[in-house]
């Protein structure tokens, strides 16, 4: 038989470029890759398991620990759930409360999904320069919530805590700041020659390809999929929110794009200050039986709770799926194959943006 | 040449030269709205136990008696820095960043009910967790260890061989019964509830 393979190239799972362990197996002809596999399972941690039984409060703790770098959105989905499992209403100050922690979350992932993909194709001035910026989102986020990572922000009914004028008119310098960053960034990254061979054709999703593998969020809005589950929330809806698309479909186009929400994130922060409404933050309310579905749009894309709980509030069961693993999925089979550069292949996995202590919990 | 009066013009600047010789990061310093470790203020305790009712990491918070005065103890290794101690204290004994003055400012508190749930095909009667709940020891000091009382004034006990809750509504929450049995058989449901302008209690 003809031999096609030249060498199966593994790269992980320890590897300098990658924050979290996967192996990718490349099978390659020269550099050029022909085929390639994810494999996973290097931080398996067993949290569904944990979470049974427990009520929310302890619950809560838990679904933000799935995820380091998301953990508002685990919080929030989970919560969304458990209010419609028991039919609680949440106060309007509160649920605008809940966008603005949430989208800064989403701007300080957002930079360090872009971070870690300047770190890979080693431009490491314009990744420390991100990540920097990314340090005064997460004081934006300690200075309402308390807590950089884990904020436990939201419970059933409302937000822990107010927004005070001070932290308020602090919040509105820090966004100016970040905006002004990050614009110079963004036409950095857009206008250097360096990235854009790179970025710039490298990594290709197309489309049906976006589709057939049923990739989510920035990965599939920057190949002309217009999905995100923010359109059929209730309060993203009040903010008159549209996604972000971009056609192009490559490296380039998915970072930009996560500048681009960067930018959106900041706007609707903007606006949830503005229109932010007088109020109680809680509204009380119990918690109870009942089985949903609750979904939200992670930085990632879409993440969703299966939840079951009995009647005193207790998790029965509990199903958690992440995004990375169907944007993992078009990594593998759509954007890999087909890299003519061995070096490409940890900045096409990069660009995804796997996360995979998500997939993993 | 053109080169060496551009690095003379960049770097023989008093900012510069400032900057290099007298460089230093600033200190680090813990801000002072983050959550740290609940700390004790000078209330006294009243050791009803909320703290460790609402508390989502196991064995994180206690609430001891030392020289007959309560405080509760928090052990840093398990503690999240979650701060609902500090919330669910009535008194105000906790403090953890700027939560417990925003609590006073915004009125929140917790309301928490509470459900009492024994699998029998589990219990084997021992008794044990009716002894080492504290609510019963106030109310009768004297249980035997098999968990049997005359006094129907206890959260629970054992009677007539099997375990009985009499009084659901006096359960703190604290969870002491469901460390001190054996079997794992019995759950305190503990139903909480986050309000606004409420008085509490």
């Amino acid at each position: 038989m003809k031999k096609v393979v030249d060498v199966s190239i593994p790269l992980g799972p320890v590897h300098p470029c990658w924050k979290e362990p996967a192996r990718v197996k490349c099978e390659t002809r020269g550099e050029k890759v022909l085929a390639a596999e994810v494999e996973l399972g290097y931080m398996k941690k067993g949290i569904e398991r944990i979470m049974k039984g427990r009520p929310w409060q302890e619950v809560l703790f838990l679904a933000e620990r799935v995820c380091g770098i998301c953990s508002v959105i685990h919080n929030m989905v989970f919560i969304e759930g458990m209010e419609a499992v028991s039919g609680i209403a949440v106060p309007d100050r509160a649920a605008y409360l809940r966008v603005i922690v949430n989208e800064l979350d989403r701007i300080q992932s957002h930079l360090l999904a872009n971070f870690s993909f300047c770190y890979t194709i080693e431009h490491e001035t314009l990744a420390m320069y991100l990540l920097n910026t990314r340090e005064r989102a997460m004081d934006c986020l300690e200075r309402i919530t308390g807590a950089r990572v884990n904020k436990a922000f939201m419970i059933p009914g409302g937000v822990r805590f107010d927004l005070r004028d001070n932290d308020r008119a602090a919040l509105l310098t820090d966004l100016d700041w970040i905006q002004n960053e990050v614009d110079r960034y963004t036409r950095m990254f857009d206008t250097g020659p360096l990235i854009a061979t790179r970025t710039k054709g490298v990594g290709i999703l197309t489309q049906e390809q976006a589709r057939i593998a049923r990739a989510v969020g920035p990965t599939a809005r920057a190949s002309g999929i217009a999905e995100d589950v923010r359109l059929a929330h209730p309060t993203y809806r009040k903010l008159n929110f549209a996604p972000l698309v971009r056609m192009e479909g490559d490296n380039h186009a998915r970072i930009m794009l996560r500048f681009g929400e960067i930018f959106q994130s900041i706007g609707l922060i903007h606006r949830c200050l503005s229109d932010l409404p007088e109020g109680p933050i809680r509204g009380g309310g119990t918690c109870g039986a009942g089985e949903t579905v609750s979904r939200g749009e992670a930085p990632r894309g879409e993440l969703s709770y299966f939840i079951l709980s009995d009647e005193y509030g207790r998790i029965v069961d509990i199903a958690i799926r992440t995004p990375s693993i169907m944007n993992i999925d078009a990594c593998t089979h759509f954007m890999l194959p087909g890299v003519t550069s061995l070096a490409d292949v940890t900045s096409v996995f990069v660009s995804a943006d796997p996360c995979i202590a998500c997939n993993e919990r | 040449m053109r080169s060496v009066f551009w690095y003379l013009r960049e770097f023989l600047r008093v900012p510069w030269i400032h900057a290099f010789l007298f460089a230093k990061t600033a200190p680090l310093l813990t801000p002072p709205y983050f959550r740290e470790y609940p700390s004790l203020t000078d209330v006294e305790c009243t050791h009803c136990f909320s703290c460790r009712m609402i508390c989502p990491a196991p064995g994180a918070i206690e609430v001891l008696q030392e020289g007959g005065a309560w405080h509760p103890v928090i052990h840093r290794g398990h503690c999240l820095r979650c701060g609902l101690c500090v919330e669910a204290c009535p008194e105000g004994v906790l403090s953890s960043g700027r939560i417990l003055r925003w609590q006073e400012e915004d009125r929140t508190s917790f309301h928490a009910t509470f459900h009492i749930a024994v699998d029998h095909t589990k219990c084997m009667r021992c008794g044990n967790c009716c002894v080492s709940c504290p609510v019963n020891k106030e109310q009768d000091p004297q249980m035997a260890s098999g968990g049997h009382s005359s006094n129907d004034e206890v959260i629970m006990k054992i009677a007539g061989g099997k375990h009985t809750v009499i009084h659901e509504d006096r359960c703190v929450g604290c969870r002491t019964c469901e460390g001190a049995c054996p079997n794992s058989a019995i759950q305190v449901a503990r139903i909480l509830e986050g309000l606004q302008g409420v008085a509490e209690g």
